[in-house]
């Protein structure tokens, strides 16, 4: 049974209760308590000890069908999370099979397989997984496995307050997520769209188990527009090797036998 | 992706989340790229090793049996230094519990721990006599043929990831350090000392492998350029100095060896500032994927068309 993430960023206050949730349930040490002064955001960004984080985006722009006091501005809020890709850059990358995929279709990092290599944390398009420094392994969302496996909601969706992240079953999602942007388009935010929904979508990671509705450009929330796992590249690079090493066993070739005579 | 909405907010290039990277900064330490170095010097030595074995085995006895030593103590020295950045070192041995082609680093490993092994076998055997020296040139062929990826299958590591500047150079970065592998393996070569006809091919070798080098570092730097931003890195800064300074060693160690290369000091010269040049180059392009990660601009040009 695949099951994910529908996050609707519509809805989503910033009151970070997700933060705060997964903190708890997963024993997640703090990121040092640091103050961005850029935002409300002082969590900044995804990591090895920080597993849902609350963008805050002010826009000079306003939301479709409001009006606000201080001309045109709106504020956009996002919980951001581990993809779960379905063609993940970290999974691919990982050489020791730590990272593997779960029954719930999930991308889970094993902790006692986990060497800290470091590979999945440059392999990852979204910057998701991270090494931690005392630790030494890589850590990210594992999508509750614990919690999953004894039938339990996800600690960040339980704690949500608005239904803005909805957990549930990959299939029934889709429909709801589908519903929820064209109730949208009919209330007039005609801007509303779902980012990773299936691998039309998004090619290049096949389609996302974490996926979201926004209402502005990816990049606004910090998110690549066309992200791909860096296995469906590869390709190339491995052909490239394959040129090269012919080409260095025959200049060794030529350069000996060229050289043979001269004594 | 998103062809039938109407798209009327804040989308203006340029956008970025208060500046942040998009993406995580490599956290390899130094001794990775010390390693890309060592590593892709033995695999190219081992080769060169087995190439004069084959065809010049009688007459370059001393050149084959220093090309073995170079191959065994880079393969165990860059074991070394790999094992040594990583979080959990005692569990290195991990990287083997299975075979994963999908993976460079997994395939790396493989391909290391093979060439380290063979390598030193060859190396060891070939001070011996009778059948275990036959066993040696055995291996050796063996730690040739695997020769032939570790010099160079660290570019297609870097390029499998999604850091942009190593992204964006994925055909010419494997093909540079190729080049470079090879240039900094007859560097190690020329130091020592050896018959006229046995120098002769290494530094016949050397010049094609640094001239190759110069090319492939302005075909990396041709190739990053398709994407804005990708290739910044090397423009400038301490990342862009240090790869403008790889390719002047190059360059130097080109020409003292053209000028001097016959004699035992000028050649000794330019291998050192081969030497250099070639270490250069490996730290350059790590710390240009290190900047490259900061760049959200440069992450988001990076994945904004499709690779399918």
């Amino acid at each position: 049974m695949a099951t994910g993430f529908f996050t609707d960023t519509t809805v989503c206050i910033g009151c970070k209760a997700c933060e705060v949730a997964c903190k708890q349930w997963n024993e997640l040490p703090d990121d040092g308590f640091s103050f961005t002064g850029m935002s409300y955001d002082n969590t900044g960004q995804l990591g090895a000890s920080t597993w849902r984080h609350v963008a805050f985006i002010e826009r000079p722009v306003p939301l479709a069908g409001q009006t606000t006091g201080l001309g045109d501005f709106s504020w956009l809020m996002m919980s951001d999370v581990c993809k779960h890709c379905i063609k993940a850059g970290c999974l691919e990358a990982c050489p020791t099979g730590s990272i593997i995929r779960t029954e719930f279709d999930s991308v889970f990092v094993q902790p006692d397989i986990c060497n800290g290599c470091g590979y999945c944390v440059s392999a990852c398009p979204f910057g998701v997984i991270d090494r931690r420094a005392d630790d030494g392994r890589a850590w990210k969302c594992t999508l509750c496995y614990d919690r999953q496996r004894e039938g339990m909601t996800p600690a960040c969706a339980q704690a949500c307050p608005t239904e803005s992240i909805i957990f549930g079953e990959l299939d029934d999602l889709k429909v709801r997520a589908r519903a929820r942007v064209d109730q949208l388009h009919d209330m007039g935010m005609g801007e509303a769209y779902l980012y990773g929904a299936d691998a039309n979508e998004q090619p290049g990671t096949q389609g996302l188990n974490a996926f979201f509705l926004l209402v502005d450009e990816p990049e606004v929330y910090n998110l690549p527009r066309k992200p791909s796992a860096p296995d469906n590249h590869i390709g190339e690079s491995w052909r490239s090797l394959a040129v090269g090493a012919l080409t260095l066993l025959a200049a060794t070739a030529v350069a000996v036998l060229s050289s043979k005579g001269s004594r | 992706m998103r062809d039938d909405h109407e798209v009327a907010t804040s989308a203006i290039e340029g956008t970025t989340y208060y500046g942040l990277p998009v993406i995580k900064e490599p956290v390899w330490t130094w001794e990775v790229p010390a390693y890309f170095y060592i590593g892709g010097a033995a695999g190219a030595a081992a080769t060169m090793g087995a190439v004069l074995q084959v065809l010049d085995g009688d007459n370059s006895e001393r050149l084959v049996r220093r090309c073995r030593d170079i191959a065994a103590v880079g393969t165990l020295a860059g074991s070394g230094l790999l094992i040594s950045d990583l979080g959990r070192p005692e569990r290195f041995l991990n990287m083997l519990r299975v075979f994963k082609p999908s993976s460079p680093l997994n395939l790396g490993s493989w391909i290391l721990v093979t060439a380290s092994g063979l390598s030193a076998t060859s190396a060891v055997l070939s001070r011996s006599r009778g059948f275990g020296r036959r066993l040696g040139a055995l291996a050796g062929f063996g730690a040739g043929a695997i020769g032939l990826p570790l010099s160079g299958y660290t570019g297609v590591l870097l390029a499998g990831t999604a850091v942009p500047v190593w992204k964006e150079s994925r055909r010419s970065l494997p093909l540079l350090f190729v080049a470079s592998a090879t240039g900094a393996a007859c560097s190690l070569l020329e130091m020592g000392d050896f018959d006229e006809s046995e120098l002769t091919a290494v530094r016949r070798l050397g010049t094609v492998a640094q001239l190759s080098e110069l090319a492939l570092a302005k075909a990396v730097e041709k190739e990053t350029a398709r994407v804005a931003g990708a290739g910044r890195p090397y423009e400038g800064g301490v990342v862009g100095t240090l790869w403008k300074a790889s390719t002047a060693c190059t360059v130097a160690s080109l020409a003292v060896d053209t000028f001097t290369g016959k004699s035992r000091p000028g050649r000794v010269a330019a291998a050192l500032v081969g030497t250099v040049g070639s270490i250069a180059l490996r730290y350059s392009v790590w710390l240009a994927g290190r900047a490259s990660a900061r760049d959200p601009r440069a992450t988001f040009d990076s994945q904004k068309r499709s690779d399918e």
